[in-house]
């Protein structure tokens, strides 16, 4: 559906893509995730033909973006909220777009509605919220009714009621089989949305997996909480285990079962034993070293 | 490609600057001609070639076209438009083209809207006063025909700088100071190395040419020529530049 094979781009002394491959697969939506600067813009935008990439290519739905008839039917993206003029009205904005696709201008009503701004459609986008610019980039995005979306950061400037119906949102989209790739740099915008994710960071694949992969390939500690714990903490250090002690219980670096057994074998009683699973913005921060910019 | 004239056109007629182009050539038009039949004497009012050469009014849309086709293009990146722009219609080339088009259509209105205006004052001047109308020849038609053919190489040759340039500032400024400026300055100096005849090839001496008013510099076709050989080559530099581009 989207394959980025090999994708290198420079700009001046900053590598920003550096042989990166990854594909989107038909009907999911992929979070396409990274640290601000980790190349995911200048990604989207070589899939989009805007950029030209020093090595490497992307294909969309089978071609370059470039050779796509009607491209506006097939493929909608949301890039930076500012790119439109601001002395015109929302709704020219979008009968601007849909006149070079061929688009009639009921379509434009459809999709105002669609994003819930046809009571601010009259007005110039010069006075929009950066939120009412992210729904007219949307709109934008869905005149063609396209079958792939491709989304740069679409929660930035939503409050929390927005990013909760930019969420629903997508997921009605995919519903009807649409592929959404959907960039972002916080991963809790994205983790409850998205199907797979893309991890990038440096120009580099990560990892590329599901949700579910990604949380189970995360080594959590094992949480084991018992009336004795400087006791069982003498038993693990014998072994070369650390454990942390807060509150009465005891986060310890070993697997469940490991616990268990040496506790068994010197006696001591245990109140609770299970695994503390990390959360995916964890298992992100560990992936992109620790380095987002919140 | 009728879908992205059409779009081109609406993009124009959907922000103010629109109305802006129109009250400008309103205004010049209407009073430029005022201006000249006021200054002229009852005598000169009544000769014929006089009432002809009151239609190069027209040449404000000339002004107004170089304008309107480097605006075309250059608020494009000025407000990055650009980018929906390209995700339309990602042949680049066929963009440029469209608004190559958009714009001499726009430009032949903005030279008839001069017309009707510098028409209606001199008409309305010639009658109080008391004058007979003598231009309403054939003559009077064609140099009406020369004004809005040079009209139309003034808004081409804005879409082509426009194109090049791509920063709407540079490219108005950078306009002006080579019409004003730097042409001057290069006739000097071609007329100290003993060139004069190069600078008649110099953009705007040909576009002057191509008037159809003055004698001195190239033939009227050669004008012409001369002029639409500079819009291609800046064009195809720009339309090449713009291919290269990385729309970030």
């Amino acid at each position: 559906m989207i394959e980025v094979e090999n994708l290198s781009k420079r700009f001046g002394k900053t590598q920003a893509v550096a042989g990166l491959s990854f594909r989107v697969e038909p009907g999911t939506i992929t979070g396409f995730l990274g640290p601000n600067g980790a190349g995911k813009s200048t990604t989207l935008r070589s899939i989009l033909d805007l950029v030209h990439p020093d090595a490497g290519r992307a294909v969309v739905l089978g071609v370059p973006y470039r050779r796509l008839d009607r491209p506006l039917h097939r493929v909608g993206a949301v890039l930076e909220a500012s790119e439109v003029h601001p002395g015109r009205s929302g709704r020219n904005h979008l009968r601007v777009l849909a006149a070079a696709a061929g688009l009639p201008r009921s379509r434009v009503e459809e999709v105002l509605a669609l994003v819930e701004l046809s009571a601010s459609a009259k007005r110039r986008v010069r006075g929009y919220s950066l939120g009412m610019r992210q729904r007219l980039g949307l709109a934008a995005a869905l005149l063609g009714d396209p079958e792939v979306l491709v989304l740069d950061e679409p929660a930035n400037g939503l409050d929390p009621a927005g990013i909760r119906w930019l969420r629903d949102l997508l997921r009605s989209l995919a519903t009807e089989g649409r592929t959404i790739l959907i960039s972002s740099h916080v991963l809790a915008e994205v983790a409850q949305t998205v199907d797979r994710v893309v991890i990038i960071h440096r120009g580099r694949l990560v990892q590329q997996a599901t949700v579910a992969e990604v949380l189970a390939g995360a080594q959590g500690a094992t949480r084991v909480r018992t009336p004795d714990p400087a006791r069982l903490r003498e038993v693990l250090a014998t072994e070369g285990i650390d454990g942390d002690e807060a509150g009465g219980v005891l986060l310890v670096d070993a697997p469940p079962e490991r616990v268990g057994e040496l506790a068994a074998a010197n006696g001591v009683v245990l109140h609770e034993l299970g695994v503390e699973r990390a959360t995916l913005e964890e298992v992100f921060l560990e992936l992109t070293g620790g380095e987002t910019t919140e | 490609m009728i879908d992205l004239l059409r779009s081109e056109l609406l993009k124009v007629r959907t922000t103010r600057g629109w109305w802006g182009y129109l009250a400008v050539i309103v205004l010049l038009a209407g009073l430029g001609t005022a201006a000249d039949l006021g200054s002229t004497s009852e005598e000169q009012l009544a000769e014929p070639e006089y009432q002809r050469g009151l239609v190069e009014g027209i040449g404000v849309a000339a002004l107004l076209g170089i304008v309107l086709g480097i605006t075309i293009i250059t608020s494009e990146f000025r407000h990055g438009t650009i980018t929906p722009t390209l995700l339309t219609e990602p042949r680049r080339e066929r963009v440029v083209g469209a608004k190559a088009v958009a714009a001499l259509l726009l430009a032949v209105v903005f030279a008839l809207v001069a017309l009707a205006i510098l028409s209606a004052v001199a008409v309305t001047w010639l009658s109080i006063v008391g004058e007979a109308i003598h231009a309403t020849d054939g003559q009077v038609v064609r140099r009406a025909a020369q004004m809005l053919l040079f009209a139309l190489l003034w808004a081409l040759l804005g879409v082509a700088i426009g194109t090049l340039v791509q920063s709407q500032v540079v490219a108005l400024v950078g306009t002006l100071i080579w019409l004003f400026l730097a042409e001057t300055i290069l006739i000097g100096v071609l007329g100290l190395l003993d060139l004069d005849g190069l600078a008649d090839y110099l953009p705007f001496q040909a576009l002057d040419s191509a008037d159809g008013t003055t004698d001195d510099l190239l033939p009227y076709w050669a004008g012409v020529g001369v002029s639409l050989g500079w819009i291609a080559v800046i064009g195809a530099a720009g339309t090449e530049r713009l291919r290269r581009r990385d729309i970030t």
